[in-house]
């Protein structure tokens, strides 16, 4: 079931996903995409690094998230550890009421063509 | 195996240097977040694609932007040109306008005038001259392909 219209879906709701994870605690890429396919691989498909970091590129260049690079003392390297800005927070509102509506108005559509389907019957 | 697939990718990924180089800094972090999760680099691999499919899709999911940037940049540096080619065009006219044609009567009563028309005015008005077709060249060219590129992505 993974048609054009699937894939739609998918890549219109994935920036607000990554924001809430993001707006929860601060968080890194390797723990974002663990989350996303702990809860979210059965319906989103397996998220993959090629996919989510482009994304959260896109997010901090609009100003959304912001990252801090802290030395990692596991791998020898850095991490990235993204969180939310103040106006990250403000399009995530706006975004999750958007969403309430949007479900809320589609969902009715579904309402209406299930009823006319059950009248018919 | 990852030395290998980071020196791959980075030919591969045709982004400006900044981005490019948060980029392979990230992919330093996924192998070595991955491996202090237990995986292999070539489970890691596996999951990010060739070097070339991975840095074909992450240039993809960030078309948008540069294509956006880069018709920015088009648009400034037609603007740019054009000026610049007014402003010589303009400046040749003057000079043209201004320069006294060979053996005219009646306008030799000045000699530096004469001196200024013959040494300056036919270099300098031909020099402007290209300037100006080659900024109305470039500003042509820009124009074109902002509006190709425009079509492109749309």
């Amino acid at each position: 079931m993974d048609s054009r219209y699937v894939q739609q879906f998918k890549k219109g709701s994935l920036e607000m996903i990554l924001l809430c994870l993001i707006a929860r605690k601060e968080t890194y890429g390797y723990e974002i995409i663990t989350e996303l396919n702990n809860n979210g691989a059965a319906v989103l498909g397996y998220a993959k690094e090629g996919t989510v970091y482009p994304i959260l590129y896109r997010l901090q260049e609009a100003g959304f998230i912001q990252c801090r690079i802290a030395p990692a003392a596991a791998n020898g390297g850095s991490k990235k550890y993204y969180s939310l800005t103040l106006e990250g927070n403000e399009t995530l509102k706006e975004l999750i009421s958007f969403w309430e509506k949007y479900a809320d108005c589609v969902n009715g559509f579904i309402g209406d063509y299930q009823q006319a389907v059950e009248v018919s019957k | 195996m990852k030395e290998q697939y980071m020196k791959q990718a980075e030919k591969e990924l045709h982004l400006p240097h900044k981005i490019k180089k948060d980029i392979i800094r990230d992919l330093n972090e996924i192998f070595a977040s991955a491996l202090e999760n237990g995986e292999t680099e070539q489970q890691v691999i596996d999951r990010l694609g060739t070097p070339k499919e991975f840095a074909a899709s992450t240039a993809e999911q960030l078309e948008i932007d540069f294509a956006a940037s880069e018709k920015c940049t088009r648009i400034i540096s037609s603007v740019l040109a054009l000026a610049v080619a007014s402003v010589a065009f303009a400046i040749y006219a003057i000079v043209r306008a201004g320069s006294v044609p060979q053996g005219a009567i009646g306008q030799a009563d000045a000699m530096t005038n004469l001196k200024i028309g013959g040494t300056f005015g036919m270099d300098i008005s031909a020099v402007l001259l290209v300037i100006g077709i080659g900024a109305a060249v470039a500003a042509v060219n820009q124009i074109i392909r902002s509006i190709g590129k425009n079509r492109r992505y749309l």
